[in-house]
């Protein structure tokens, strides 16, 4: 067995009143993809900032190669190839890949820029990993996620890295880009890079995970297990118990039409779009990022005008464009970004929630006790924590904050619910806690819209699934048959057929099977 | 969020929430940043308080000085609770001066028919270019910015072309100068409504929806627009209430001086804009606060009263005015990046 590139030791790390790590141990090898799961404010975050030197540990050591290394100096880390990727997007769009890659560190000749050497290295480096079709002239903004993605790693990589730590790399990504990027993390850890891999995707630690370590409470319950220990095992080192059913029982719909979507068309995003939702179903929109899932629910809900088509909440057709118009008529939208789309995050949660519907408390003036109440009420019922309508959206955790935007709609008794991208970035105690409210908002009559990119979920518990291609839906797929293969199928562009089974069947040999057109 | 990339590939991450936050850390047990800031400031107004009380006891700590304090405040404070409400769009009217110049010639063409007509004119004429400018704002798609800045040009031009570039007097309408001189039981006129006109702000601000919906679109357009508030009428309605509040302002400010002239409240953009930022509102929008405004008017005006009575040429009295403003700003960066 090899040395481990990097071993963790008693790590503790205290906040005033909290202890956010609290006895961390765990070490990962030269080659070798380590995962770290554990539910949101497990420490996951605060460990990689140990080890990436931006917060200082209160306690315990880190170790690179066996040698101790001194805390809390990110410019050391860096120096000791410690490399972090975050989950958003950080790049400068604005930027050539170039640019990009070399930025903050820029070759220079005689004081003025390298930039044909620049150049010449972004290639190199991008033929490292397989991704020559970037150009080091392109700019950011042109490239899609997954590509931004590679630039980003890129910029990791050309600087010396031997241990690259990615936070939640796929969650801005669909199936056959988080391919890519796999591809790519595979290529690094052939050349002996240790990544540490974070993500809230249990499926991913199947496909491209060596070992997992498991994160409770700042503490590590499980250390080192192989990655082919089975995803319930995982949940339960998580909660500390056992728990029940991921997906909550599928419902059967079959109710009366709630809401219709007649030929709505939305170009370019949007060609044509045709169907309904009944009270009491969950119906669920795959395909991939880009198919134009989260552009249709906008069109539907009036964020965004139509082109043509139209829209008919009980019979009724709304107005395009108009928002309050399909609030009124019970429509409600949770969208994909909760944060810069759905919430106001200095706000309290009591206005967060009341703020589509603040009216009905207003007798001249609003009555602020009443609306209080009415909005704990809401939370309460969702289980939100903290249900303290006091306090500041900010401060909530994703899950969190994605029950104060259904709390919203609920509050206001919608018809239908829209959601983008529900479970995104959330933990998966959390996925279940969500799937099981939004079983049971339909159980109750309402019509249920999910968009998602995760094939699991849609399977796991929508009652029909309809699959969207290049702006158009091309497949109903019934829930209770539905598989991930077969949904990818119809997702992919007929040219990508021989991927869709590769990123499937999660072999993928190679780190041509995710190549991607850029 | 935006991270610098160099902080990024080093691992100095901007992110304050997430997993690595802990519960129960932050701003939790602290009054909100607004809150604090109202504190300060009544600290401030005290600290004002004893020192011209201290350095000019004869003169400043006088029932006749606090009404000459109030009653210069009142224009001013007038326009900066409109303005409270364009910047918490994430908004900014610079033309407030320059309207109520135009707002005052306007009602001074019409004076000889009654102080009422006057009145009506004053804030006709206010709301009018108010209309404009929320018009190209949130309908036009003009930056507020720009689009105020050109009706700050635009207003004085009217102001100077109606009124023939010379002042017009208004010593013949009692009815107007009754804003400027009269008492309602003991308070001067203009006080009393400038205390109305806080008060109602306040509401609007706080108690009803509008202000909710107000707050929302500056503090995040998206989302309020997604939860049903109607966007643009509100951006458009915050420029019509600046407008029309700039007409009351002309109404207090032509009572004061018995005249109304087309060089008028030069500069007055500056003070509203000033009492608003250094009151805590958000120039970013999302946050603001009536009290905060009322504190910052007094401030101003409790300060320049001192400054005065201690003799500090006004070209002075500009700079330290500028001085404050920036400061304010300074202090209330975002704390997050």
């Amino acid at each position: 067995m090899t040395n481990p590139i990097l071993e963790v030791r008693g790590l503790v790390k205290e906040y005033p009143g909290v202890r956010a790590l609290a006895g961390v141990d765990f070490a990962v090898r030269p080659g070798e993809v380590h995962c770290l799961v554990g539910p949101n404010g497990a420490g996951t975050s605060t460990l990689i900032k140990c080890v990436s030197g931006a917060v200082e540990p209160t306690e315990g050591q880190i170790l690179m190669d066996g040698q101790p290394v001194a805390t809390g100096d990110p410019s050391r880390a860096l120096e000791n190839g410690v490399a972090t990727i975050y989950q958003e997007r950080d790049l400068v769009e604005d930027l050539t890949v170039a640019q990009s890659i070399f930025l903050g560190h820029e070759l220079r000749r005689w004081g003025l820029l390298d930039r044909g050497r620049m150049r010449r290295e972004t290639v190199e480096i991008l033929r490292r990993l397989n991704h020559e079709a970037i150009s080091p002239r392109m700019h950011v903004r042109d490239l899609r996620p997954a590509g931004q993605q590679v630039v980003s790693i890129a910029r990791a990589l050309s600087r010396h890295v031997r241990l690259l730590i990615m936070d939640e790399p796929s969650a801005i990504l669909d199936d056959s880009e988080i391919e890519t990027m796999f591809g790519v993390v595979r290529r690094l850890t052939a050349e002996g890079v240790g990544v540490i891999y974070i993500s809230h995707r249990l499926d991913e630690i199947r496909r491209l995970g060596d070992r997992v370590t498991v994160l409770t409470d700042g503490r590590t319950v499980a250390s080192g297990l192989p990655a082919t220990t089975p995803a319930d095992q995982l949940v339960e080192h998580m909660v500390g118990r056992k728990v029940g059913q991921l997906y909550p029982e599928r419902l059967r719909g079959g109710g009366k039409v709630v809401l219709e979507v007649r030929g709505v068309r939305r170009l370019p995003d949007v060609k044509h779009a045709s169907f309904e939702v009944r009270a009491g179903e969950v119906l669920g929109i795959g395909g991939l990022v880009g198919a134009g899932r989260s552009e249709l629910l906008r069109a539907i809900y009036g964020v965004d005008g139509r082109d043509a088509g139209e829209v008919l909440v009980d019979g009724r057709p709304l107005p395009p464009g108009r928002p309050d118009r399909s609030i009124a008529a019970g429509l409600g939208l949770a969208p994909e970004d909760r944060k810069s789309q759905a919430l106001l995050l200095d706000w309290n949660l009591i206005k967060n929630v009341t703020l589509a519907d603040v009216g009905r408390f207003q007798r001249g003036l609003i009555r602020t006790r009443a609306e209080r109440a009415a909005a704990e009420e809401q939370l309460r019922a969702l289980h939100t924590v903290p249900d303290d309508g006091s306090r500041m959206a900010r401060e909530l955790s994703g899950g969190n904050q994605q029950k104060v935007v259904l709390a919203r709609w609920l509050l206001h008794q919608c018809r239908v619910l829209l959601l983008d991208e529900p479970t995104r970035g959330v933990d998966v105690a959390t996925k279940a806690q969500l799937y099981r409210l939004i079983a049971d908002l339909a159980a109750r009559g309402l019509g249920v819209v999910m968009v998602s990119s995760e094939l699991d979920e849609l399977c796991g518990f929508c009652t029909r699934i309809l699959v969207m291609r290049e702006g158009e839906l091309v497949a109903e797929v019934d829930g209770a048959e539905a598989t991930e293969l077969e949904l990818l199928r119809h997702a992919m562009p007929d040219k990508q057929e021989m991927l869709a089974s590769t990123a499937v069947s999660a072999i993928a040999e190679g780190p041509n099977a995710g190549q991607e057109e850029t | 969020m935006s991270t610098s990339p160099t902080e990024q590939v080093s691992g100095v991450s901007g992110r304050v929430d997430g997993n690595g936050r802990p519960p129960g850390v932050g701003r939790l047990a602290l009054p909100s940043r607004v809150k604090l800031q109202e504190y300060a400031l009544v600290g401030v107004v005290l600290a004002l308080v004893v020192i011209g009380a201290i350095l000019k006891p004869d003169t400043f700590p006088t029932a006749d000085n606090l009404r000459a304090i109030l009653t210069q405040a009142s224009v001013v404070g007038v326009l900066a609770i409109g303005m409270t409400f364009v910047i918490a769009t994430a908004g900014i009217d610079l033309s407030v001066g320059s309207v109520v110049a135009a707002a005052g010639v306007a009602g001074g063409l019409v004076v000889d028919s009654g102080a009422v007509a006057f009145v009506a004119a004053a804030l006709g004429f206010g709301l009018g270019l108010g209309l404009v400018n929320g018009a190209a704002i949130a309908y036009g798609k003009v930056v507020p910015f720009v689009a105020t800045l050109a009706m700050l040009a635009i207003a004085r031009g009217l102001a100077l072309l109606m009124s023939d570039k010379s002042p017009i007097s208004l010593l013949g309408s009692d009815g107007v100068r009754w804003f400027g001189t009269g008492e309602i039981v003991g308070v001067p006129v203009s006080i009393v409504i400038f205390a109305g006109i806080a008060i109602g702000g306040w509401i609007l601000l706080n108690r009803a929806r509008y202000g909710r919906h107000v707050v929302a679109v500056g503090g995040n357009r998206e989302a309020a627009r997604i939860a049903g508030v109607p966007v643009r009428r509100v951006v458009f309605s915050v420029y019509c209430l600046s407008g029309l509040l700039a007409g009351l302002a002309a109404v207090l400010l032509s009572g004061r001086l018995a005249s109304a002239s087309p060089v008028a409240g030069e500069l007055l953009e500056l003070d509203a804009i000033g009492a608003v930022v250094i009151g805590g509102t958000s120039l970013a929008g999302g946050r603001a606060t009536i009290v905060g405004t009322f504190l910052g008017v007094m401030v101003f005006a409790i300060m320049f009263n001192l400054l005065t009575q201690l003799n500090l040429a006004t070209e002075w009295q500009q700079i330290v005015k500028g001085a404050i403003i920036l400061g304010a700003v300074l202090i209330q960066r975002p704390e997050r990046i």
